[in-house]
């Protein structure tokens, strides 16, 4: 019957899945985070080499959908399961992330930049101690929210097999046939998604406020 | 300006790696012949290089019963597959311990052999000539005929019932051919729907997407609960065989050796009893 | 690397081309259509989000959480795989539409909700003590010049939804992206088969930016204040 599916073998086999989640969601928000933040920066300054590299992976990335994303990079490189999850995530993700850097950056206006090269200070200083404090206001919120959508994303893992929560969960479904245990199997798989996406977005939000708190 | 330009740059480097990948169909396919050529002279050093690897990896199914399978409780996968990968590995490292599984669907077992994550595949994978040019097999070890798992509530009793109904069968997979071949010979058409994992082509047939999922009885033997029957249609039998990389042909043949000494010692039987696949 | 693109896959995919074409037109139709229906719902949400009644604004909150804390892939695959239980079998077409369409609503109904939220309250006021009742003040004076702040974000989501129709390949949905992973599946031909789409989204997508960046220009949206 339903309560069937709340025994701890279930439960912990959903946790198992869970977990894989969470490893891909951590380190693609971390890769992605520095990735998209040096990306970012290149096109902002201008660095001559990276800053086209930048254009063309973020042009072509952008465009492109997340689960071919993952099924390329499965398919043609000799990387592990989960590896070539949070690698697919993390390309996918950090082309967005760059733009996030980048937006955050160009609305720093332009008389801050005058103002503290006129006091002598070299490009990188400028960007260290005068431009990303700012900028961080506007950089943080957004890229918050693309943190739940690296979370919500990893399940297109399960196409190539990995199990992560909702591979676990159709596996689950797979198992048990009434009506009743498929939907709480559903309902348990999109509650954990989305106690940790909320989470995460409340403290988005948090953080937006606590920032712009400041302004006015 | 600046924005035309970086337009152009893209559109020019996508134009670019699509004509890289049609300028290397040019290189393709002489460069595979003449590897395979090296590797049959190198005697040795595909093995060599495995055992410094310190670790044979291998592809398995993982939701295969008697195959390849993870036990829920233990967490360990085992299986005839399983066992005769680590025969093979007991040949090369002396130990059978030295083996790293990796699980895998009907859909990546073979793109996982071309990247090189993994030595060997054997996970219930069929010969036949199409997948021979591109991948090598060995001997097979096993054959399987394709069947079909309906509903109960159903009432189909055969093939022939499944006149313009759904099938369901994984992505990958000889099956939805064989199916094809099959139901032409009984003179009706079905349609399929393939799904990238069993799991979900059982619910499918649960939710009533479709009428039948069809894959190999051994595999449906796994699937097959109080709500759903194998119909006594079996039909193209399946010959499972190793796989290894298309340019790495003295692995295969040194893997058909070993799956050959297992014949002929009765090793081959002895297993194939362990695991209640023959009598 | 080059037996992955050998010639005679290309050849085999120019033979089949007229499944890929299927696959395309499927992704359209359900990309155009699930725009639609994001658009409607997320004015509807959106215009939710801002009204005085509180009990209106939950719904709008209820709504946006729910779609945009979820995955995409576990809202098709419960449309495809549980509604049937309930006797609601949709068409697989159908289930794309109201997948993406639902989930891409939630954010468009954030953007329509910031974006009339971005106009300043004293146009509002202005509105209604000009004699216009709610509603006329929200058509004629507020609307057109959230417009502005929203259109940008319009288009980012839109590409989005062309993305997320890829989302069908899970469910045999006989979009494009499911056709190339049937094909390749059944003779491995997947390099080919991926390029190839990734190309085709690659054009969509790109096109649609540009049509985006025209309406914007036109609009005279972009660094103009109010």
């Amino acid at each position: 019957m339903v309560s069937e599916i709340f025994q701890s073998s279930n439960m912990l086999f959903l946790m198992g899945g869970f977990k894989v989640t969470l490893e891909i969601g951590i380190c693609s928000i971390i890769f992605s985070v520095i990735l998209g933040t040096i990306f970012g920066i290149a096109r902002h300054l201008e660095i001559p080499v990276i800053s086209t590299i930048s254009i063309i992976y973020i042009d072509i990335v952008r465009n492109i959908p997340c689960l071919l994303l993952v099924l390329i990079v499965r398919f043609m490189t000799p990387l592990p399961p989960v590896i070539s999850g949070i690698a697919a995530m993390s390309i996918f993700t950090a082309a967005t992330m760059a733009e996030v850097v980048r937006g955050g950056l160009n609305s720093i206006p332009k008389g801050q930049y005058e103002a503290a090269y006129s006091q002598g200070m070299s490009r990188f200083q400028v960007l260290r101690f005068i431009v990303v404090p700012q900028a961080y206001r506007n950089i943080i919120p957004p890229m918050m929210s693309e943190f739940t959508t690296i979370i919500k994303d990893s399940s297109f893992v399960w196409a190539v097999g990995t199990e992560e929560l909702t591979g676990r969960g159709m596996i689950l479904i797979g198992k048990y046939s009434t009506t009743g245990q498929l939907f709480t199997i559903f309902a348990c798989v999109a509650l954990i998604y989305f106690v940790l996406n909320y989470s995460l977005s409340t403290l988005a939000r948090w953080e937006y406020k606590r920032l712009h708190a400041n302004m006015n | 300006m600046k924005l035309s330009t970086k337009k152009i740059v893209s559109v020019a480097t996508l134009v670019a790696i699509a004509a890289f990948g049609l300028f290397a169909t040019g290189c393709g396919s002489s460069e595979t012949e003449k590897d395979v050529k090296s590797s049959a002279d190198s005697s040795g050093a595909v093995i060599q290089k495995i055992k410094s690897n310190g670790v044979l990896k291998v592809g398995c199914k993982v939701d295969v019963p008697l195959f390849g399978y993870k036990n829920p409780d233990t967490g360990n996968i085992e299986g005839f597959e399983i066992d005769l990968a680590k025969a093979v590995t007991k040949k090369i490292f002396g130990d059978d311990s030295k083996v790293a599984f990796t699980p895998v669907t009907a859909k990546t077992r073979g793109p996982l052999l071309d990247s090189g994550e993994l030595d060997m595949i054997v996970a219930t994978y069929t010969i036949n000539e199409e997948r021979k040019k591109q991948y090598n097999f060995t001997d097979p070890y096993y054959t399987d005929p394709v069947g079909l798992l309906v509903k109960k509530a159903d009432n189909i009793q055969s093939l022939k019932d499944l006149d313009g109904k759904t099938i369901a069968v994984p992505q990958g997979a000889t099956t939805r051919k064989a199916v094809d071949e099959a139901a032409k010979k009984a003179g009706i058409s079905v349609k399929f729907a393939e799904f990238p994992t069993y799991t979900e082509c059982k619910s499918a047939i649960m939710s009533g997407r479709a009428a039948a999922y069809a894959m190999d009885q051994s595999n449906l033997h796994g699937y097959v609960d109080d709500q759903t029957v194998i119909l006594p249609d079996s039909f193209a039998p399946q010959e499972y065989g190793i796989a290894t990389k298309k340019d790495n042909a003295e692995l295969s043949d040194y893997v058909n050796q070993v799956l050959n000494d297992m014949k002929n010692s009765g090793e081959m039987d002895q297993l194939l009893v362990k695991w209640k696949l023959k009598n | 690397m080059n037996e992955i693109f050998a010639e005679y896959k290309w050849i085999a995919l120019f033979d089949d081309l007229d499944i890929f074409i299927e696959g395309f037109i499927t992704t359209m139709e359900v990309a155009v259509c699930a725009l639609i229906l994001s658009l409607i719902l997320g004015i509807i949400f959106g215009v939710a989000g801002v009204l005085p009644q509180k009990w209106v604004r939950c719904i709008n909150r209820v709504y946006v959480e729910f779609f945009q804390n979820t995955p995409l892939v576990i809202q098709a695959i419960f449309l495809y795989h549980a509604l049937p239980h309930l006797h609601i079998m949709l068409p697989v077409t159908a289930i794309g539409i109201l997948g993406v369409g639902i989930y891409s609503g939630a954010y468009m109904s954030e953007i329509f909700r910031s974006g009339i939220n971005a106009v300043p309250k004293g146009q509002m006021e202005s509105g209604l003590s000009q004699g216009f009742s709610y509603w006329k003040t929200m058509w004629y004076i507020i609307i057109p010049q959230a417009k502005r702040m929203i259109l940008p974000a319009l288009g980012n989501q839109s590409i989005n939804i062309i993305k997320n129709t890829s989302v069908l390949a899970m469910i045999a949905g006989g979009d494009m992206m499911y056709v190339a992973d049937s094909w390749a599946g059944s003779n491995m031909y997947y390099g080919p088969a991926y390029l190839s789409i990734g190309i085709v989204y690659w054009i969509v997508c790109f096109l649609m930016t540009k049509c985006v960046k025209r309406l914007e220009s036109k609009g005279e949206v972009g660094q103009h204040g109010f």
